[in-house]
């Protein structure tokens, strides 16, 4: 072969060499991979990291000059990655990598709380307080009694876990005819640090000591005063409001001071209390579901949680999908080329969101009553739960990780408009639905589910903490 | 030789613009949300696209410079090559593509096949591309299809 032939190979060799050396690092690759599989936990955090610690020269902008994970150029990364992917996804890597949490239990060991563990009922007080702990993912707990003050558990957590009998076992521990709230979240709330989480277990029923001549309306009213007073000097913590029910068997005392017995299902309370950001950690990691969503709880509410953004995208062709569009490369949520249904005019589009992170129950979630549409468009908005039954090969990468479709029918007309889905934070019908002035009836159908002044205290923290606007904001813009 | 060399410098040029732009151009051609993003999700436009230049570069080099026979310099023998070129790039494409797409729990034949019948039209350009980038070099071909 002559020089001359030579030359077209050798260039189409170059082409060849050229094109095919062009492609990401296994870096980006395992990040690419944990994106679409939405394998956002922190073992594939932790294999991410081991990445780039094996190949320090390689991954050095990853990495600080002590030779730890540099998050933020990690953070970059991913944004990077997941930004380019079809629908964007996105991976808050903040919470990983951080202090471990402590835990801290307030156990509450006023005479009211006594007869929730009885040796010969189901015990589901201790069995929430049990759960929390077991599945705490940190190995810092301690736990403390409260009444009038609080007292330091004499034993261990293994003990307290092992203690068939806790109230018999710290009988004796200050007084426990009257539970000083003031002197408790003041203690609790002044005493907390950015790593810590505090959780009072209680049956939210202020008794203060010397009352048995004042007024319930009273009582209640300085209850009211009395959590925002406590809760308005810390702005920066939150409180998620948990409640449970539990058997109770024995003797009850209402407002009048007046011990009855009473047997049957009562209320009981886990306020868990941390710095807002360490709320909101906590949401986003799944380590933490046992706390942030007890598997007995039949109601909660977090008080001073902020508008926060979620993972939604388009889900293309889905079953409901009505009209024709092209989602935008460039911009996230943008739709163009929209086209209604030619025979009908209307214009059915679903998106799939993450509402998992927003510590609301699957009710409410789930109630279109709870969400806003502002659109030029007359959308109509169905809101269903994503089943596992309806994730296929084809649909996963939208699917996965969502927990929510939410879909929008109308008759799209205009050139272009713009949607905007909005989540509202309202206080919650649960806590005026469990709460009442009057706890001396003991017979009555509403007394094993309401607790006395409970929207007093819940709406005098809510009060300190001002209000919070919505839970979140999805935007969809939609052009011809 | 410096027409020679220009022909084959626009030839490459063009072939680097289609593999930087491959995703545009395929996306212009046929698009399918669901699928076209599964494409670009799990990186199946670069496997295609490269079968696709090494496919019409390979084949227009096999006639050229392997084949390159005064027996088979006649247009329809360069013909027959594009054919055969046109014909078995989409259905390489098209296996690597619903095995990448298989092996992550995806399965869109029916839109990988439609998809493929527009990289067929993609192939034939390119093969077009590689030819009169390179025939100016066979000993026995070079007036193949179109005598200079």
């Amino acid at each position: 072969m002559k020089m001359k032939h030579i030359i077209p190979l050798l260039l189409l060799a170059v082409m060849s060499l050229a094109v095919t050396s062009c492609g990401q690092s296994p870096l980006e690759k395992v990040v690419k991979q944990a994106l679409i599989q939405q394998d956002t936990t922190q073992a594939r955090f932790d294999s991410i990291c081991s990445i780039i610690q094996q190949n320090p020269g390689r991954y050095k902008q990853y990495l600080t000059d002590d030779g730890q994970i540099n998050l933020t150029e990690l953070q970059a990364l991913i944004e990077r990655v997941g930004g380019d992917l079809r629908p964007p996804l996105h991976w808050d890597i903040a919470a990983y990598g951080q202090q471990e949490l402590s835990l801290t239990i307030y156990f509450e060991r006023s005479g009211s709380m006594v007869p929730y563990d009885n040796a010969g009922d189901r015990g589901q007080l201790k069995k929430a307080v049990n759960d929390i702990i077991n599945h705490f993912p940190g190995s810092k707990v301690s736990i403390n009694i409260v009444n009038d003050g609080i007292y330091p558990y004499q034993g261990s957590v293994d003990e307290f876990l092992k203690d068939r009998n806790i109230y018999a076992s710290t009988a004796g521990v200050g007084n426990s005819a009257f539970t000083d709230f003031q002197q408790i979240f003041g203690a609790i709330l002044k005493a907390q640090d950015a790593s810590n989480v505090s959780i009072v277990v209680t049956d939210l029923i202020y008794s203060p000591a010397d009352a048995s001549d004042v007024s319930i309306d009273k009582i209640l009213n300085e209850e009211n005063s009395l959590a925002t007073s406590i809760f308005r000097q810390y702005k920066g913590k939150s409180v998620l409001v948990h409640q449970l029910m539990g058997d109770y068997n024995g003797k009850y005392y209402p407002y009048t001071n007046r011990p009855v017995m009473y047997r049957g299902m009562r209320p009981f309370y886990l306020l868990v209390i941390a710095d807002t950001p360490v709320m909101n950690r906590m949401a986003a990691q799944s380590d933490y579901a046992e706390l942030m969503r007890p598997s007995q709880a039949r109601n909660s509410y977090r008080i001073n949680q902020a508008e926060s953004g979620v993972d939604y995208c388009i889900v293309p062709g889905w079953e409901d999908d009505a009209g024709r569009y092209r989602i935008s490369h460039k911009e996230e949520g943008l739709l163009t080329k929209v086209e209604s249904d030619k025979q009908t005019g209307i214009l059915c589009v679903t998106l799939a969101a993450n509402l998992g992170g927003l510590q609301q129950t699957a009710d409410y979630l789930g109630n279109v009553e709870n969400y806003d549409v502002k659109a030029q468009t007359d959308f109509a908005l169905r809101v269903t739960p994503i089943t596992d039954k309806m994730i296929t090969g084809n649909n996963r990468q939208y699917l996965e990780g969502k927990t929510h479709l939410l879909t929008l029918t109308g008759k799209f007309n205009t050139p272009r408009d713009e949607v905007t889905i909005r989540l509202r934070n309202e206080f919650p019908k649960w806590v005026a639905e469990s709460s009442t002035n009057d706890d001396t009836n003991t017979s009555s159908s509403r007394f094993s589910t309401t607790t006395l002044g409970l929207e007093q205290w819940m709406r005098g923290m809510q009060d300190a903490f001002g209000a919070t606007g919505d839970y979140t904001t999805m935007r969809l813009r939609l052009e011809k | 030789m410096k027409d020679k060399l220009v022909y084959l410098c626009i030839g490459i040029a063009l072939t680097v613009l289609f593999f930087v732009f491959n995703e545009d151009i395929y996306e212009a051609m046929y698009y399918s949300v669901a699928f076209n993003n599964g494409l670009h999700n799990y990186d199946v436009y670069t496997p295609i696209t490269i079968i696709t230049i090494l496919m019409a570069w390979g084949g227009a080099a096999v006639y050229y410079y392997a084949i390159n026979s005064v027996r088979w310099d006649r247009w329809w023998h360069w013909l027959v090559m594009l054919a055969v070129v046109v014909l078995l790039t989409p259905i390489i494409c098209y296996i690597v593509n619903v095995r990448m797409f298989n092996e992550n729990g995806i399965s869109m034949a029916a839109e990988a096949a439609s998809f493929e019948f527009f990289n067929l039209v993609v192939t034939a350009v390119l093969f077009v591309i590689a030819s009169f980038s390179m025939r100016w070099w066979s000993t026995n071909c070079r007036h193949t299809p179109i005598p200079q």
